[in-house]
């Protein structure tokens, strides 16, 4: 009986902990959040509270009344958009013979994607910035989505050829029976069936874009600046211009969050497979 | 070799693209650090040969700039696993019930870095940061004003990792997590018969079975955690007095602000040979479990 009876008194400790534990990583981005909400003469009163005494959209008035933060999300959205069709045009193919036709160049070249994930994004920025100032694509957003593309094609490599992975190769070997040809094959039946795995995949490339901020910050200054570069602007241009730092930090986090939350199961399988398989 | 033709023509696109946008500034970034160059003026050059190195090994900001990376990674380090590995084990004992603590904990897996960077700024930072205000409420400080987490010289290394711990406990709990899940339950059950208590079952059965998955984590972590830019730059700048600059922000100054292109492209040089061998090293470690 007693066992039974400590058991229980276990199970309800693990349980309070672990809601514990949940409340206090949650709180910050809340709070975050709740001080959006306020009037911005309040975000910085003293002492701070918690919650909103009167909830006010002055702060996202004030941030998308301007031109700059607006037009900095559309640079973001078009960046990453354009990012993530790079990516899979390039990153697609190439992780499909990666692991369907194991060969020696073919093993070599997934090393290289690992070992590219490996560079510091500081060690390639300083040179890339040369680079496009060479071709005059400084300050464009066809510069930029090369510079993203170039963190999102090693990542998307290794994504997609783990999907690959569990692909039976009489796939390819029956469509080829039917009189297709290799490359028929591969669009026709192989991509088909691969469409969760190029959904997550394109997921994680836009997120990629979407968050960077060093190459944003190295390769563009005005015409195609993004939105986490105009939100750090907020520090040294306002001052310490909370109300609508958070404002704008929001409407750049929120709808990643939410895509996030509605798709978690795939993408934190994603996420967690590969380190598992490792 | 219709085949061959076949690989060559699906790899082409993606190893031109890598080998013009990676492999080539990986080549001119050495080039540069060979040669006298400012930024703004990359076409007048003059070769001084390893002086750049030189400079920035005998460099003392350069060299306190790399150990505060060390410092930084291995605080946040220490608690993303210590915090995310409990979470796990948390997680992993009401199994089932899980679910809705797990998707909330991922929340902050999506905050993009500089928000994230902004946020914990927000709650640290002089008068109106909520934290110490908390930390009052507890009574584990008398006055808010006692802790200054951002502007005390000692202590700023280490605030502007709290971010860092925030922002990816999450990836350590739900990898850790996945990697308990697929311990096969009658091991435990087997140690549990043969009388051992939780913690020997923990200690001999679990640890050692979450070998790889705790090595991989630790790697993949540790490089980014190495790698952090954005996080610091948006809470300091780096300041202050240069107390929070990491190596990587060394680097963006030199090129940035003082327009050291050939300074900036040896520091960064180091920077990506010392990442690569540490990775190599502990990628080969994993690769080969067995051998202790």
């Amino acid at each position: 009986m007693t066992d039974v009876y400590q058991r229980d008194i276990g199970k309800v400790m693990i349980n309070a902990f672990a809601l514990l534990l949940v409340l206090s990583y949650a709180l910050p981005y809340v709070y975050l959040l709740m001080t959006s909400l306020k009037p911005a003469a309040d975000v910085q009163q003293i002492p701070p509270r918690f919650f909103p005494e009167t909830i006010s959209l002055e702060n996202f008035n004030t941030v998308l009344g301007t031109a700059t933060l607006p037009k900095a999300f559309l640079n973001s959205l078009v960046v990453a958009i354009l990012t993530t069709v790079l990516s899979l045009v390039l990153a697609v193919p190439a992780a499909y013979v990666a692991t369907q036709y194991r060969r020696p160049i073919t093993v070599l070249f997934l090393l290289f994607a690992l070992i590219t994930r490996m560079v510091p994004a500081v060690s390639l920025g300083v040179p890339l910035f040369q680079l496009l100032k060479t071709l005059g694509l400084l300050d464009t957003t066809t510069g930029l989505v090369l510079a993203h593309t170039s963190t999102a094609v090693p990542l998307a490599l290794l994504l997609m050829a783990a999907f690959f992975e569990g692909i039976p190769k009489e796939l390819e070997d029956a469509a080829r029976m039917d009189g297709c040809t290799r490359f028929q094959a591969f669009a026709k039946i192989i991509l088909p069936v691969m469409k969760s795995g190029i959904a997550i995949t394109a997921l994680f490339s836009f997120i990629t874009s979407w968050n960077e901020f060093l190459y944003a910050l190295l390769l563009t200054s005005e015409s195609a600046k993004t939105a986490p570069i105009v939100i750090a602007e907020y520090n040294s241009v306002y001052g310490l211009a909370w109300g609508p730092m958070t404002a704008s930090a929001i409407l750049y986090s929120l709808p990643v969050i939410i895509v996030t939350l509605v798709l978690q199961k795939q993408i934190i399988g994603g996420l967690t497979f590969g380190a598992v398989k490792g | 070799m219709a085949e061959n033709r076949f690989v060559c023509l699906m790899l082409a696109p993606s190893v031109l693209f890598l080998g013009l946008l990676v492999a080539y500034p990986v080549c001119l970034l050495v080039f540069n650090s060979f040669y006298e160059v400012e930024t703004i003026t990359p076409h007048i050059r003059e070769w001084v040969g390893l002086k750049n190195y030189a400079d920035a090994l005998t460099s003392k900001r350069i060299a306190d700039s790399g150990w505060r990376t060390v410092q930084y990674s291995v605080f946040a380090l220490f608690f993303e696993f210590v915090f995310g590995f409990c979470a796990a084990l948390l997680f992993a004992a009401i199994a089932d019930k899980s679910q809705w603590h797990r998707t909330i904990f991922a929340l902050p897996l999506m905050v993009p870095p500089i928000v994230a960077g902004l946020l914990w700024r927000f709650l640290l930072v002089g008068q109106i940061g909520i934290l110490n205000y908390g930390l009052t409420g507890a009574g584990l400080i008398d006055d808010p004003g006692d802790i200054k987490w951002l502007s005390d010289a000692d202590l700023v290394i280490y605030s502007v990792a709290f971010a860092d711990i925030w922002l990816t406990t999450s990836f350590v709990a739900l990898v850790s997590y996945a990697g308990l899940t697929n311990i096969p339950k009658d091991l435990i059950e087997a140690a549990r018969i043969d009388g051992a208590n939780a913690l020997n079952r923990f200690w001999h059965v679990t640890l050692p079975l979450m070998r790889p998955v705790i090595a991989v984590v630790l790697i993949v972590r540790g490089v980014d955690a190495a790698k952090t830019f954005d996080l610091i730059w948006i809470q300091t700048q780096g300041g202050p007095r240069n107390k929070s600059e990491v190596f990587s922000m060394n680097i963006y100054q030199r090129m940035v602000r003082f327009g050291d292109l050939g300074e900036a492209s040896a520091s960064a040089a180091l920077f990506l040979i010392v990442m690569i061998v540490l990775a190599g090293i502990a990628y080969w470690k994993i690769w080969r479990p067995s051998h202790d």
